[in-house]
């Protein structure tokens, strides 16, 4: 715990000294990310040495705080999330400080990077605080840091309705976990959760509440849909190694608060497992079916996570049943299934959207359809964007196919049963699905984006390339992450499982007690490296059989036509057509033909269908009750006297009077 | 132990290319011709393998990467197969991920090599292809639903080995259900009639051909390899859920797939002359009625 302080201490320090030196540039941006990462390896450090099967560590902040003892604690489930907070916040901290140098010209940025040090350190409260009023502040400072990281564009109209939007739905989940702390302390008496035996569990009513609260409250944050729309507009205005953190890492939060819920209450109610996995599957399907309809490449990106926050629903809810119905694999698949996607996700999402960063710096566009030819330009970037989406669609040998291998294992062993829980088999056809649609958007982004000729006229000024190396080192390091683990996985399924283990509170003999995937982590290698290895005999195959007959350029074929043209190629939005039109309204396209123009844009179908008319509704109801609102003083006499009259009448007649 | 699931998988390397021949002579049979010979895509493979390549000038290396990684992992999804009935080459628990991942990956490459040329033709056939997979997928899934359940196993090896003729009377109909579900989607995933048709020579309807228009010499050699031994992949899904392997002698059932195959691809022929292709707004449907099949199989196991 003290090495944590400590690497929280550098990390703030560094956020210290970017607002310092904000007069000598070349100073404060090596200050700040040597800062960073020595403070980020520090907690990582601490916290592979808790899932190695270190003693986990409480710590109470002493001297007097309001809402009794602060307390703080790094056990497995919470080092596990740290890990994914500082190794994910430091590449990308390091990235923002490229990514903003150009911003210098025109504002200071040494607050952005301050502010991002405190949203790290806030995030590091989340995951470790065992108590209701530190988990708070440090809640309610993960939000509003967030928020002004979010507004750092706030000159566009759009960032600030994006920010806004997001700003109130963060406080409505924050609205809720009070709800459901009150609900937790009604019961037990406590405000701490350090231990699931502390205090009388909550029973009854109280359990509902809680469960009801913190689904709402988390599942909020973790933008589950239909509580996803505040998500896409904040992740796509936001400086793109900010949304890396907050789809990376901060959607997060909300499927480790669900985890600690879990962990507190031990085998929830059958409905509790049942909506998780349901909210999973529409998550996981629309998600991606509505990423794949998206023009803007930073919204295709946020949807992707709303898709990816669905498949560790499906193996949290998995896992969940099976603590209900008594499955003991069952439990420690689907927990283990969730945990690795929750860091997988975290490693091959920010990747993406720091390629998405460097592409928007190369281009100053992230309108998908003006691309395109960039892997010429962009080589690494292009390689780095390339391995994240193989790895996101979830094909071997990434990292991606190693959790959702994990999480097709949960839903696929839990047929063979009398009990209800056998039909989360089904949920393996969602899955299925799921990588297809997923596979379909991410050709369509790699081939619009990087492949192809570039599509809109040449501005020439100056010409994209890849970025400076503050920001490639980042992407790099994290695609080297997703193929070490895909090529390695044993080096993250043995702890993962056990400490899906022990969040079902399963006793640990091992890691071959419930489902082997320690003994499957050593095949996957081998597939991998089998793999690789035909790939390369095909190469040399390829290589000998060309080498004499050699090889020559001309245009690509077009029906012995003229040579095609930038404009000729087919566009990103044509690409997805056919699959969106298969899925009808779902897809919420809308299309619009004036004369000789053809438009088609994205609507949200929760968004724009459900909350807006909803919203306006009630603004409409507000406006004709203003009517009453007259200033006139005897009007608010005669309404205060009904109400008087009303409220004794009521009370008379419920007996609470004599 | 690793031998015989190592030749099994040779035997059906090398009988891969004359499916797509005897598919094609048992369609012209059906129509009154003669059709082009049996071994045709050897003689192909051969020629290709000598010729030289040309590449647009709008290509990247993702174009030349394509075709290798097209036949790598078919090659690799090959030796998840219990091609003998009596294990494969790699095997684990929940290994049919990793296979239909590998298929996934295959036409993730080929789809990129396509739209690298930037052609519209490639566009339109890449954004056909990926629409058909989304909806093959899970139908996939779902046939693997039905093997998992009737046997309890999660690995290929396991499920199609000889638990699966143990269980065969039990769960007979939901097997053959998934058989035929496992037949749609090999017409699907290998671009045969009804969804796609390997004859059409106009680029405006074609699929998988389309994609493939800019490659040439041994890189389109490697994918049409790469699209039979697909073809054989499927055939041998197929097969085996129908003749448990697992059931006879290793060294009985190589040649009781082979003869199975044979009869897989002169069903796919009998396809192809007896339907026309489907609009292609209507592939979905056809997909989504093989998925049907699967969950009819899926409803009968878990009842």
């Amino acid at each position: 715990m003290t090495a944590v302080l400590l690497a929280v201490a550098l990390i703030l320090a560094g956020g210290g000294a970017a607002l310092l030196l904000r007069r000598h540039p070349r100073l404060a941006d090596p200050v700040y990310s040597a800062l960073l990462l020595s403070g980020s390896t520090l907690g990582v450090s601490s916290a592979i040495a808790v899932l190695r099967g270190g003693p986990a560590r409480l710590a109470i902040l002493p001297g007097s705080l309001p809402g009794g003892p602060w307390v703080f604690g790094l056990d497995p489930l919470s080092a596990w999330f740290l890990l994914v907070v500082l190794g994910v916040g430091a590449c990308a901290g390091v990235f923002g400080t490229g990514y903003l140098a150009p911003e210098r010209r025109h504002r200071s940025v040494a607050g952005t990077h301050a502010l991002f040090a405190l949203l790290l350190v806030a995030l590091t409260g989340v995951v470790t605080a065992r108590a209701m009023v530190p988990f708070l502040a440090a809640w309610e400072l993960m939000a509003l840091s967030a928020y002004f990281l979010v507004m750092f564009d706030h000159e566009q109209a759009e960032v600030r309705r994006a920010g806004l939007i997001y700003i109130v739905l963060t406080h409505v989940s924050t609205l809720a976990l009070v709800g459901m702390f009150a609900a937790l302390g009604a019961e037990s008496g406590g405000r701490s959760f350090a231990e699931p035996g502390m205090g009388a569990q909550p029973a009854g009513n109280a359990r509902t509440l809680v469960l009801i609260f913190a689904l709402l409250g988390f599942g909020l944050k973790a933008g589950a849909v239909p509580l996803h729309f505040w998500l896409p507009g904040a992740h796509a205005a936001a400086p793109s190694h900010v949304s890396a953190v907050l789809s990376g890492v901060m959607l997060k939060a909300g499927i480790y608060g669900l985890l600690r819920v879990l962990w507190l209450l031990g085998p929830p109610p059958a409905w509790f497992g049942w909506t998780l996995f349901l909210l999973g599957l529409l998550s996981g399907v629309l998600g991606v079916l509505w990423a794949l309809a998206q023009h803007d490449l930073k919204r295709l990106l946020a949807y992707h996570s709303v898709e990816n926050i669905g498949i560790i629903l499906l193996g949290m809810g998995t896992g969940a049943l099976g603590l209900t119905y008594g499955r003991p694999t069952l439990s420690v698949l689907g927990f283990a299934g969730a945990l690795l996607h929750t860091l997988n996700h975290a490693l091959f999402k920010s990747l993406l959207f720091l390629g998405a960063g460097s592409v928007l710096r190369a281009t100053g566009t992230r309108v998908i359809d003006r691309l395109g030819g960039l892997a010429r330009q962009l080589p690494w970037t292009a390689l780095a964007f390339g391995v994240g989406s193989v790895a996101i669609v979830g094909l071997p040998p990434l990292n991606g196919f190693v959790s959702e291998w994990v999480v097709f294992q949960a839903l696929l062993s839990a047929g063979g049963s009398h009990d209800a829980v056998r039909f989360v088999i089904v949920g393996a056809a969602g899955l299925g699905l799921i990588g297809g649609l997923a596979l379909a958007c991410f050709t369509k982004v790699d081939a619009a984006v990087f492949l192809g000729q570039y599509r809109s006229a040449r501005s020439g000024l100056v010409a994209p390339a890849d970025p400076v190396a503050t920001m490639l080192a980042p992407m790099l390091l994290l695609a080297g992450a997703c193929i070490g683990i895909g090529l390695m996985p044993s080096l993250v399924l043995g702890p993962a499982q056990l400490l899906a283990m022990s969040v079902a509170h399963l006793p640990g003999e091992g890691t071959g007690s419930y489902g082997n995937l320690g003994e499957a982590a050593a095949m996957i290698s081998a597939l991998g490296l089998g793999l690789v290895a035909v790939l390369a005999a095909a190469l040399l195959l390829r290589r000998s059989l060309a080498a004499d007959a050699g090889r020559r350029l001309a245009g690509t074929w077009s029906c012995a036509g003229a040579a095609a043209t930038s404009r000729m190629q087919y566009t990103a939005s044509s690409y997805a057509a056919p699959l969106l039109s298969a899925f009808g309204p779902l897809a919420g396209v809308r299309r619009e033909r004036e004369g000789m123009a053809f438009h088609s844009h994205v609507a949200d179908p929760v968004q724009d269908v459900v909350v807006e008319p909803f919203w306006r509704a009630l603004e409409q109801t507000g406006a004709r009750l203003r009517a009453v609102h007259g200033g006139r003083l005897r009007w608010y006499l005669l309404s205060v006297i009904f109400t008087l009259l009303a409220l004794l009448f009521y009370l008379t007649r419920a007996g609470s009077l004599p | 132990m690793t031998l015989g699931p190592l030749l099994a998988l040779i035997v059906v390397l090398a009988v891969a290319p004359a499916l797509p021949g005897i598919a094609t002579r048992t369609r012209a049979f059906f129509t009154g011709r003669r059709g082009a010979p049996v071994l045709q895509l050897y003689r192909d493979l051969a020629k290709l393998g000598r010729k030289g390549v040309v590449y647009s000038r709008t290509t990247t290396p993702v174009f030349r990467a394509g075709p290798i990684v097209v036949v790598a992992s078919v090659l690799v999804a090959g030796a998840l197969l219990p091609l003998n009935g009596h294990g494969a080459l790699l095997s684990f628990s929940g290994d049919l991920v990793a296979f239909t991942g590998l298929l996934g990956l295959g036409r993730f490459a080929l789809v990129l090599a396509g739209l690298d040329t930037g052609s519209s033709f490639e566009g339109m056939g890449a954004s056909r292809e990926v629409t058909i997979s989304a909806f093959a997928e899970p139908a996939l899934f779902l046939c693997f639903t039905v093997l998992v359940l009737a046997t309890g196993e999660l690995s290929l090896a396991g499920m199609l080995g000889e638990r699966l003729a143990a269980v065969w009377p039990v769960a007979a109909p939901s097997l053959a259900l998934a058989a035929a579900a496992l037949f749609m989607l090999a017409l699907a995933e290998t671009s045969r009639v009804p969804v796609d048709d390997p004859a059409t020579h106009l680029e405006l309807t074609m699929i998988h051909e389309v994609i493939v228009l800019d490659h040439s010499g041994p890189e389109l050699a490697f994918i049409l390899f790469g699209n039979a031994v697909k073809l054989a992949l499927f055939g041998a899904l197929v097969v085996s859920v129908l003749v448990p392997l697992g059931g006879l002698q290793p060294l009985l059932a190589v040649p009781v797939l082979v003869g199975g195959l044979v009869l897989v691809a002169i069903g796919v022929g009998i396809v192809e002359a007896s339907m026309a292709r489907l609009r292609m707004n209507r592939v979905p449907q056809f997909l989504v009625a093989a998925g049907a099949l699967a969950v009819f199989g899926v409803i009968l196991l878990l009842r």
